[in-house]
């Protein structure tokens, strides 16, 4: 699978005198120097001087030390790793899409407005949402896009509120995000589970009690201005008292916020506008398929509720409908609204990722209802298949069924000093990505396994019978696991002393020694 | 459904293991009264051929043009045919964040090699893997250098700056309400040096300079670093046109204390406005407080060298609410694109296209002068954008543009009023000069308004 030769940086290959690109001929004459003096360009000490040939073999080669969803299952726990369709691709490289300018005039980019207009009214309809900005570039730029509306809706009230409250099992980007937005984040304990637990929660081994929801509301009160929860959960359970969450919460006026990150496991099955969500995120690169690009370019779409609309970003899409007469068929135009006096303003410079909004609203009209609805539940036939298969073999954190995730922990292992880090490394060596290991941080050695629906039966049973050799492995030959990977092009790196004497960049040697 | 693996035999062999009926005996968890019971309110499945169709009639519902002479933040350049060949292999689009470093050696090492040439462009030592734009890398850069600053609250913005990226600076300042946001006005259209030194204080930590500017005017960074930096505070450049790294000196080089911008004109389509490329980069002293992914060198097991993701402890999957910044993604497939583009252009590539960037806005610009009712506005060096004072009726003039398929430059009145009448120009390397002469010829003939 892997390239065994070692690919140099590019840097080190650049030869002067090489060009991988021929400009055209300048047919006006030359530029006149108008720069002040010392604002001329002077020199470039990394851009390498190199060939086509020479760049395309170098991003070939690079690439073959990448795992891909083509190669196999891509189980990464809550990154929802399906398939990506081609045609997706395809149709987001159309040029009407991709040479249109976003300072152009509305009526020259009406197929855009009507691409927004559409894509907004699927999320509406999946999420029981009514309000819709697809402007956020990712799942955590929605989710400071809708903390800063439950913000703006509290402002509104003439009300300055001071707390978020987030369980321990949330996605670290909720809390993080509760701070850009200028709340503090208090914590809700959860569970065994991973759901919130509204009573009080004593640590058995410090004797500690921590405060739970129903504490903490009748405590903090009138400064609460909403609660930040993932559902399902991130040990792939729903969050089955949800409803009576957020009546709680709205009781003192308080607003939910759902990290829609898990949406894969709902889609068609339930909708967060029906059990008193206010305001979410979706991730377009998780549950609408597309791309992950390595790391990104994601969407984030927020989805709110009735009050929380007149608070959306600017500009709000709007369809205009013109019936030429009596009988006669309907024709749309859109366009964007600006004037929105009580919108939070811009979060993107532009209408977001839209070259991802193309692909989302492809793989919506490619599933349609009924294809939304079968990839959600065979995610969660998918998921407790893994789990029924390696349950024995692996510690299940929760004996019962799950949604679209299953989470292992490592305590069988462990007696033999085998840990998820090491199960995850010997993966490798079986050619397959690892899952999310390590978190939820409330599971110990967690290994949080998603599956998705992408996956048949043929796949599933591979990558359960490999998981079954380790847990024999580890059994059998422990100490050969501290090792894992060696079949990779590299072993385990040293993180450690990464982080401590950071090399964050290619240097001229000559300049090192200097 | 073509994507997914269902058959009703291997759906059954399936559910037999687990030990259920069916599939909805999975969802027992999720309470009665929250189930959804009917069918989602939306079409059924479609065929690839239909979807294609229906995708393609909207795509074909935006106007095309011959040539856009509009840029002001979202630039129309060539894009070499290796980027899409490339981007399109599987192993680089479909992966994901390289949380585990022996599988993805392709990303880190890629985005260790991105970092280096950004380093490069901006003439800093340091930057990250990536933020999702223009706008919101001004927003980062701007609650970083309050990070760096200490004890210091305002944050000087000026007027040269994108108006959207202002605009996102706002809607993330509000939140905060011991940050203070102020704008410095333009003299000539440049920055007002004067209101600068006026604004700037013991409480400034920083200040944003378009590098050029939303006008397209070089601003003189060297002669504003003096008294922002006698302040205390930190020069930030804001460049939204990258190319412009091209043709003029790196901002590291002529007082930036901090670059940040868009530099999606590095190998993408303007693909209405996204996904593009925020940039910000730093000097090393002040790498903890960056905001994003970083990839580091690293040693194996063997002392080979690989790359890993590094500084972790700045981010919010490790610090949570005290991490520099929420983000958790980069724009990974961008910065890839970038990557290739600028390997491929090299040194020379990247000189020679500004230089032609510049030669085809002069010429533009020489071109529409000799109209009778377009004007100097503010005589400053520009790069591939100006603005012209037009007398005439601005609506009379994008008609007839759009007529013969070209899209005129920006209605400056809509984001200045004190522009009311000017329009900005943008040219590049695509722009030949028979599309300029076509221009000019429609222009000439826009009738005159009383």
């Amino acid at each position: 699978m892997f390239l065994r030769q070692r690919e140099p940086l590019i840097f080190e290959r650049s030869v002067p005198g090489k060009r991988g690109m021929d400009l055209p001929r300048l047919d006006v004459p030359e530029a006149q120097d108008t720069r002040p003096a010392h604002l001329r360009r002077s020199s470039f000490d990394a851009l390498p001087e190199l060939s086509e040939v020479d760049v395309i073999r170098h991003f070939t080669r690079l690439s073959k030390w990448n795992y891909g969803v083509d190669d196999g299952i891509y189980p990464l726990g809550s990154c929802t790793m399906k398939h990506n369709p081609r045609l997706n691709e395809k149709v987001a490289g159309l040029a009407g899409f991709t040479d249109s300018h976003p300072m152009a005039p509305d009526a020259l980019v009406q197929g855009n407005l009507e691409l927004v207009y559409t894509l907004q009214s699927w999320l509406q309809e999946i999420t029981g949402l009514p309000g819709v900005t697809l402007q956020p570039s990712a799942g955590a730029a929605g989710e400071l896009t809708g903390v800063m509306l439950i913000r703006a809706y509290h402002l509104s009230r003439g009300a300055q509120r001071r707390v978020i409250l987030i369980p321990d099992s949330g996605h670290g980007t909720n809390p993080a995000t509760a701070a850009m937005a200028g709340y503090d984040v208090v914590e809700m304990p959860s569970q065994p589970d991973g759901t919130i637990s509204f009573a009080d929660v004593t640590d058995p081994s410090s004797g500690k009690v921590r405060k739970g929801l129903l504490s903490l509301v009748a405590e903090l009160g009138p400064e609460i201005a909403g609660a930040m929860i993932t559902n399902p959960n991130t040990v792939g359970v729903f969050e089955y008292r949800f409803k009576e969450i957020s009546d709680l919460l709205h009781s003192i006026d308080a607003l939910v916020y759902m990290d829609g990150a898990n949406m894969n496991a709902l889609i068609g099955v339930a909708r967060p506008g029906d059990f008193g969500v206010d305001v979410m995120h979706l991730n377009l690169h998780k549950t609408f398929s597309t791309p992950h690009g390595g790391g990104g370019p994601g969407a984030g779409p927020v989805c709110c509720a009735e009050k929380l609309r007149p608070f959306l970003p600017v500009p709000v899409v709007v369809r205009d409908t013109v019936k030429a007469g009596e009988g006669a068929e309907p024709t749309h135009t859109y366009h964007w609204d600006w004037d929105r006096p009580q919108s939070i303003g811009k979060v993107h410079t532009f209408y977001g990722n839209f070259g991802i909004l193309v692909r989302a609203l492809t793989y919506c009209l490619s599933h349609g209802s009924d294809g939304l609805k079968a990839a959600t539940l065979r995610a969660i036939v998918n998921a407790n298949y893994i789990r029924v298969r390696l349950q024995g073999a692996y510690a299940l954190h929760i004996d019962s069924p799950s949604l679209h995730e299953v989470v292992f922990s490592d305590t069988l292992q462990a007696k033999r000093e085998v840990h998820t880090l090491d199960i995850a490394k010997r993966l490798i060596d079986h050619g397959y990505h690892p899952p999310t290991i390590y978190f939820p941080l409330i599971v110990p050695g967690a290994m949080m396994i998603e599956p998705t629906e992408s996956e048949d039966k043929y796949e599933l049973d591979a990558f359960c019978d490999t998981m079954l050799t380790i847990a024999r492995e580890a059994e059998e030959i422990p100490e050969a696991l501290h090792h894992a990977p060696i079949l990779a092009p590299l072993r385990r790196l040293d993180e450690t002393t990464a982080a401590r004497k950071p090399v964050l960049r290619w240097q001229k040697p000559a300049a090192v020694q200097a | 459904m073509r994507y997914l693996p269902s058959s009703p035999i291997e759906d059954r062999a399936l559910l037999d293991a687990i030990g259920v009926a069916d599939a909805e005996a999975l969802l027992t968890g999720i309470p009665e009264p929250l189930r959804l019971r009917r069918e989602l309110d939306l079409p059924t499945q479609s065929s690839e051929q239909e979807v294609a169709g229906q995708m393609q009639a909207m795509a074909n519902r935006n106007t095309r043009f011959c040539a856009q002479f509009l840029g002001a933040g979202a630039y129309d350049h060539f894009v070499p045919s290796a980027i899409d060949a490339l981007i399109s292999r599987q192993e680089w689009f479909t992966a994901y964040t390289p949380y585990q470093p022996e599988i993805s050696q392709g990303t880190l090492q890629h985005l260790f090699e991105y970092q280096t040439l950004i380093c490069d462009l901006t003439g800093l030592e340091v930057t990250n893997a990536s933020l999702y734009d223009g706008g919101t890398s001004c927003v980062e850069a701007a609650l970083m250098a309050v990070r760096v600053a200490k004890k210091r609250h305002t944050v000087l913005v000026s007027r040269g700056l994108h108006p959207l990226y202002r605009d996102v600076l706002a809607t993330n300042f509000a939140p905060h309400a011991e940050l203070n946001l102020v704008e410095v006005g333009l003299k000539d259209g440049v920055t007002d040096l004067a209101d600068l030194q006026a604004k700037l204080s013991s409480d400034v930590a920083a200040v944003l300079v378009g590098y050029p500017n939303f006008l397209g005017a070089v601003e003189d960074l060297a002669a504003l670093a003096g008294p922002i930096h006698a302040a205390g505070a930190l020069l930030v450049s804001v460049t939204q046109e990258a190319f412009a790294f091209g043709w003029l000196e790196a901002p590291g080089r002529v007082g930036a204390d901090m670059a940040c911008g868009e530099a999606m004109s590095l190998g993408n389509k303007p693909t209405y406005g996204g996904p593009f490329l925020g940039f910000l980069a730093v000097k090393d002293a002040h790498k903890r407080e960056l905001p994003g992914r970083l990839v580091g060198q690293a040693k194996d097991l063997q002392d080979r060298t690989g790359y890993v993701l590094t500084l972790t402890a700045r981010e919010q999957h490790i610090r949570r609410d005290k991490a520099t910044s929420n983000i958790c993604s980069n724009q990974g497939l961008v910065t890839l694109r970038a990557n290739i583009f600028m390997q491929l252009a090299g040194p020379e590539g990247l000189r020679g296209l500004a230089k032609q960037n510049a030669a085809k806005a002069q010429y533009l610009r020489q071109r529409l002068l000799g109209l009778p009712d377009m004007a100097v506005v503010d005589d400053q060096p520009f790069f591939n954008e100006f603005v012209l004072r037009y007398t005439g009726d601005y609506a009379a003039l994008e008609e007839a543009c759009l007529q013969e398929s070209l899209l005129p430059g920006l209605d400056l009145g809509r984001y200045y009023p004190e522009y009311q009448g000017c329009i900005l120009w943008c040219a590049t390397e695509l722009h030949t000069r028979q599309m300029i002469e076509s221009l000019v010829e429609i222009l000439a003939r826009v009738p005159a308004t009383v």
